[in-house]
């Protein structure tokens, strides 16, 4: 098994290094000049290419590649254009309130998820399952920049029960805390939709196994047969459990957007707009890093639970 | 007519097996929700591309003395947007932009993700490894992400959206096809049918397209709803459908400044995307359960 | 089971009860900016980085008067007690420098800063060059060629031709504090720890988050130290986020609300501040192709303009019809011949003199660059839909191309060539707080590009008559009335479609008090205190 991890790893490199040529490329590619963003109208083109030069965009692409690619595996992400502060700091601190987001929503979704497609399951045909069927497709369909607005409207606008908005990193837990809440829902529901539904198709898979079902003709107790379902499923919803919590560490973005919640994706809304090319690079680098690194941790999970999975 | 294998026999009939394609027929008229899905969105697809003859206004009209008018206003049953122009006849031109953007980059990834996947499953080896590593690139980036980056890099407008989204969907397409074939080419039959002096391509169209095109095709309709969420989420955040065009993600966006003015009409686009995002999954359900499927 | 309901219940009242409540005397301010403004002195994000940073961190030696409403602010003593242009060359100006100033790191403020601020923006072999603050900055300080130290509290500034707008850009040139500099020799540790001579401090920066800066005490004029404690600036660039935060209690004063809350905001009791101020919206031309060629075609689309609909029905009455570069009222304003009120049929005849009656003749067509949003640009799109509108029913096609801001402005830099080559006008707002921003940049021949913005061109001899002559009076109700005839020149040659003026629209909770707005894109915080 330690073969496999070791392989997967070291495949892990050229993956990381093909995904930094596209990161690289992408942003290179924006039409837009870099600096202009952040240089009054009548700066004139002396100072203009001054500053572009001190930030080395003078130099033909290929060179401008490997001397970032040099600086970042030394951990130096460049200095964000609009700011002037290292990348690596505006990275660390929206990947903290990304993380925090994504954790707190993935908890809901995880539990909520499994719980609603084990009921379904369990309860196949019935109305609980019809309910909980509803609810799941619901989850899966809902945009969810919409439901943050909706949520905005209704718990924000009308009641003026939770802020609309930030993150108030200066209120203390509580404000936080409250804060939070409006932005974990909304990005909850998309991954609370699919794992029921993985859950729910994967329990009823595992039940539909012949001696599971003689098994229970036999009067084996509910609870036993739940412990089986559940681990013979585990692999499976492992594998969606990580898809899901990066869709929600990734796909972020639009929640953040909606909520101005201070993390990677405001922070790529941000530098997109302001055309910071540091910032972008850095951030989608670092977000895809984190990615590779999960789906191997997911791979690696899933052998361990059960050795057979080991792919080609 | 080419018989294929099937798990079970088709219930209720009895003597001969029917195509397989006539079953899944059979089993999706027997789904009623899935008929009732599948209907709704015919109807929405109807009502969008008959924009130009049924909506009531011209989407791109409005006078600014009638702004933000509720929903039940004289006039205009679904009230106006900020400019003054009729909410209806936007969601239904809304609708036209939405859909293609949503539909036209899974199209894409269907074609050509299908042709890459089948041909690195099949043919194996360094070109299997190839491919599959490169679309390893892609797929370490999350859907919205990708998109977003790509769409930030090209620029605003309908085409550097289709184009983002093909390149967000097509490595998992791939993928889903990959699998596919190469499963289907360690079946047995497939060796006797080679053994029997079966051509390369009849072996192809036969076995192969069949039994791979299933999958793909309800992954690429589960794909769907996220595609279209991901084209209007784009233009929300001003990276799809440029102003003033209507396209449903973008009239969320404008109309989100005004949700403390009228909090119903800046809701009715994301309902919008919402009820056809919805209807897609249901079909796509019932589509895999007639199929069964289990990816 | 009940342990943990009740667990639940009290971490559900505590999250209920617990809110952001501020400190007494704690004004929290939602800007329009989407981060905070450079704070290492020349700061950056334009105006709104002098109102809320620049101003009030640091000061120059010259300062607005910002504490009236009802007329233009006047150039007062700042760092300099007097100034004047030197009797013998006028080409020299002596300022004479306030004595027993500190900055906040407490080291004394003297001839020396100026020098050394000087070199900051002007000298790039300086080691206190601010590559960043130099670009910022330095373009709008063109007349400051050099400056000498006479003694530790005189220092001469040196121009290269006689101009009397020194005064007018020497208020843009706010002082940093050397000892500081030299404590960490990099402009953005400095940044983290600035030091001027300004009423308030840095006290916390949040990078793209907060700014905090507390009341400086010390500050050398006591008529305005801060009467509040602490300011605090987050960047909230949607405008619904800044309503929602004003509405909910996690701001005090919110700028630029969106102008269709204004009627409800009134209505829940919270203030709305509104003054003219030195801000122009409207489309710059093309002058050398069709249609803005004809000087016909150009006052027509001035007729067509219903200027009073845009700021009823669209902004709420958050601004005033324009008709020419200042407002009516501005010692600039003068007479202008042509008054452009709202009169289709009018530009309908002059369009048909023309010779673009739309019939036989073809329609008169243009491209319009504007942006979906920007500092100072309003409501772009509906604004530019409407004058689309006005301008199609007379008979011009006007076809409007929406980028994003930032792309926005560099394509203005480059003028109407290269990328813009199809382009026939740009919709950009701009300020007329002096002479050179006001005309001097557009309406002189020696401004084309590179060496400044004059890119219709607009060349016209008895325009560059009048600003020469400005720049040479030194007597300001003298400059005035040159300037005020210029304006008039251009409001006759209407080279830009005028629209409206801004009324910088504010709204605040009734806890602040104090505020007076001035007829300024900045602001005197001083004055303003929040009660409980």
């Amino acid at each position: 098994m330690w073969q496999y991890v070791g392989r997967r790893l070291v495949l892990a490199i050229p993956t990381l290094l093909g995904a930094s040529i596209i990161v690289f490329a992408m942003v290179h590619l924006a039409p837009g000049d870099p600096i202009a963003a952040v240089l009054p109208v009548d700066a004139s083109k002396e100072q203009v290419e001054a500053i572009k030069k001190a930030y080395g965009f003078d130099r033909p692409l290929p060179v401008q590649y490997f001397k970032w690619l040099g600086r970042v595996v030394t951990g130096d992400l460049g200095k964000s254009i609009a700011t002037r502060r290292a990348v690596i700091l505006d990275v660390r601190d929206s990947l903290a309130n990304s993380l925090v987001l994504a954790i707190s929503s993935s908890l809901l979704a995880f539990g909520a998820g499994i719980a609603l497609g084990l009921l379904a399951a369990f309860w196949r045909g019935r109305w609980l399952d019809k309910l909980a069927s509803a609810v799941a497709v619901v989850g899966v369909s809902v945009p969810h920049y919409w439901a943050g607005i909706i949520l905005i409207i209704i718990f924000s606008v009308q009641l003026n029960w939770l802020p609309a908005m930030g993150a108030a990193s200066d209120g203390g837990i509580a404000s936080y805390l409250r804060h939070m809440t409006l932005p974990t829902i909304a990005l909850a529901l998309i991954p609370l939709g699919v794992i029921a539904r993985v859950v729910r198709s994967a329990a009823l898979d595992i039940l539909a196994q012949e001696f599971v079902l003689a098994l229970r003709a036999k009067g084996l107790a509910r609870r036993r047969v739940l412990t089986h379902v559940v681990k013979n499923a585990a692999p499976q919803i492992i594998t969606v459990l990580g898809l899901q919590f990066g869709f929600q560490l990734g796909g972020s973005v639009l929640v953040e957007a909606v909520f101005s919640w201070p993390g990677t994706g405001y922070l790529l809304n941000l530098a997109i707009f302001q055309r910071d090319i540091p910032v972008l690079q850095g951030v989608i680098l670092v977000l895809a890093t984190f990615f590779v690194l999960l789906n191997l941790l997911v791979d690696v999970l899933q052998t361990l639970i059960d050795p057979r999975i080991a792919r080609h | 007519m080419s018989t294929i294998a099937l798990p079970n026999e088709a219930e209720g009939v009895v003597g001969a097996p029917m195509s397989y394609w006539r079953t899944v027929a059979w089993r999706l008229s027997q789904d009623r929700a899935t008929l009732v899905a599948g209907s709704l969105l015919l109807l929405v697809v109807l009502l969008t591309v008959l924009a130009p003859w049924i909506s009531p206004y011209d989407p791109n009209s409005g006078s600014v003395r009638l702004r933000l008018a509720p929903v039940g206003s004289p006039s205009h049953v679904l009230g106006t947007d900020e400019q003054g122009r009729d909410m209806l006849s936007r969601l239904l031109w809304g609708g036209r932009m939405t859909l293609l953007a949503g539909l036209t980059p899974v199209v894409i990834a269907f074609v050509l993700g299908t042709m890459l996947g089948v041909i690195a499953g099949y043919a194996g080896g360094i070109t299997n490894t190839l491919v599959m590593r490169t679309m390893d690139i892609f797929y370490a980036f999350p859907a919205v992400l990708l998109a977003i980056a790509i769409s930030g890099a090209l620029g605003p407008g309908l085409p550097n959206t289709l184009i983002s989204l093909s390149i967000v969907f097509i490595p998992r397409v791939v993928r889903v096809a990959e699998s596919a074939t190469v499963q289907v080419k360690g079946l047995e039959y497939l060796a006797a049918a080679r053994a029997s002096g079966a051509g390369l391509w009849q072996i192809l169209r036969h076995h192969l397209l069949a039994n791979v095109l299933g999958p793909v095709l309800v992954f690429a309709t589960t794909q769907v709803s996220l595609s279209i969420i991901l084209a209007a989420g784009l233009s929300f955040l001003g990276l799809g459908v440029t102003p003033p065009a209507a396209e449903w993600g973008l009239m969320l966006n404008t109309l989100r400044q005004s949700i403390y003015v009228n909090a119903v009409v800046p809701a009715l686009p994301g309902l919008a995307i919402f009820v056809t995002s919805m209807a897609f999954n249901l079909v796509s359900d019932g589509l895999r359960d007639a199929m069964e499927i289990r990816a | 089971m009940t342990r943990f309901i009740g667990f639940l219940a009290l971490a559900v009242l505590s999250l209920a009860l617990a809110s952001g409540a501020a400190a007494e005397g704690t004004l929290r301010i939602g800007m329009t900016a989407a981060d905070i403004p450079y704070t290492g002195g020349q700061t950056d994000n334009g105006f709104e980085g002098f109102r809320f940073v620049g101003y009030q961190i640091y000061e120059p030696l010259i300062n607005w008067d910002l504490s009236r409403s009802d007329k233009l602010p006047s150039l007062v003593p700042g760092l300099a007690e007097s100034w004047d242009v030197s009797k013998s060359d006028p080409k020299k100006w002596i300022f004479k420098l306030r004595k027993n100033v500190k900055f906040h790191d407490g080291s004394a403020f003297n001839a020396d800063a100026v020098l050394f601020t000087f070199d900051s923006i002007k000298n790039k072999q300086a080691p206190q060059f601010d590559q960043y603050g130099s670009a910022q900055i330095s373009w709008r300080l063109s007349a400051l060629k050099a400056v000498r130290k006479v003694d530790d509290y005189t220092v001469e500034f040196e121009t290269p031709t006689v101009s009397s707008f020194v005064p007018y850009q020497i208020v843009y040139m706010v002082i940093v504090s050397p000892a500081q500099w030299n404590k960490v020799k990099d402009w953005r540790q400095f940044a983290e720890q600035p030091s001027g001579t300004g009423p308030f401090k840095l006290a916390r920066f949040v990078p793209r988050e907060r700014l905090e800066l507390d009341a400086n005490k010390a500050y050398w004029d006591p008529k305005r130290t801060p009467k509040v404690d602490k300011i605090v600036l987050l960047p909230m660039p949607e405008p619904t986020t800044r309503l929602a935060a004003l509405r909910s209690g996690q701001v005090d004063w919110i700028e630029v609300p969106p102008p269709d809350s204004i009627a409800q905001l009134k209505g829940a009791g919270f203030q709305i501040v509104t003054n003219k101020y030195p801000h122009n919206w409207g489309h710059i031309l093309r002058l050398d192709k069709e249609p803005w060629n004809n000087k016909a075609v150009r006052k027509a689309a001035n007729y067509a303009i219903d200027r009073v609909g845009i700021c009823k029905n669209l902004l709420n009455d958050t601004c005033v019809p324009g008709t020419g570069v200042v407002y009516k009222g501005h010692p600039w304003f003068g007479n202008p011949r042509e008054t452009y009120e709202y009169n289709p049929a009018k530009a309908k005849e002059l369009l048909k003199q023309a010779g673009f009656d739309g019939v036989s003749k073809r329609p008169a067509k243009a491209v319009a660059l504007i942006s979906t949003s920007g500092s100072g640009q309003m409501l772009p799109l509906a604004m530019n839909e409407l004058v689309q509108k006005n301008l199609k029913d007379v008979g011009i096609d006007v076809d409007l191309q929406p980028i994003e801001w930032n792309s926005l402005t560099q394509r203005f830099r480059i003028g109407f060539t290269g990328e813009n080559a199809g382009v026939n006008a740009l919709n950009i707002s701009f300020n007329f707080l002096e002479p050179f921003s006001a005309f001097g940049r557009f309406f002189h021949s020696k401004s084309v590009p590179p060496m400044s913005v004059n890119i219709m061109p607009f060349v016209n001899p008895e325009s560059d008559k009048l600003l020469d002559e400005a720049e040479r009076t030194f007597d300001p109700g003298k400059q005035d009335a040159i300037l005020a005839k210029l304006h008039e020149l251009v409001v006759d040659e209407a080279p830009w479609i005028f629209v409206v003026h801004d009324l910088n629209p504010r709204a605040m909770s009734t806890k602040v008090k104090g505020f007076v707005p001035p007829q300024s894109w900045f602001v005197d915080l001083t004055q303003v205190s929040v009660t409980k």
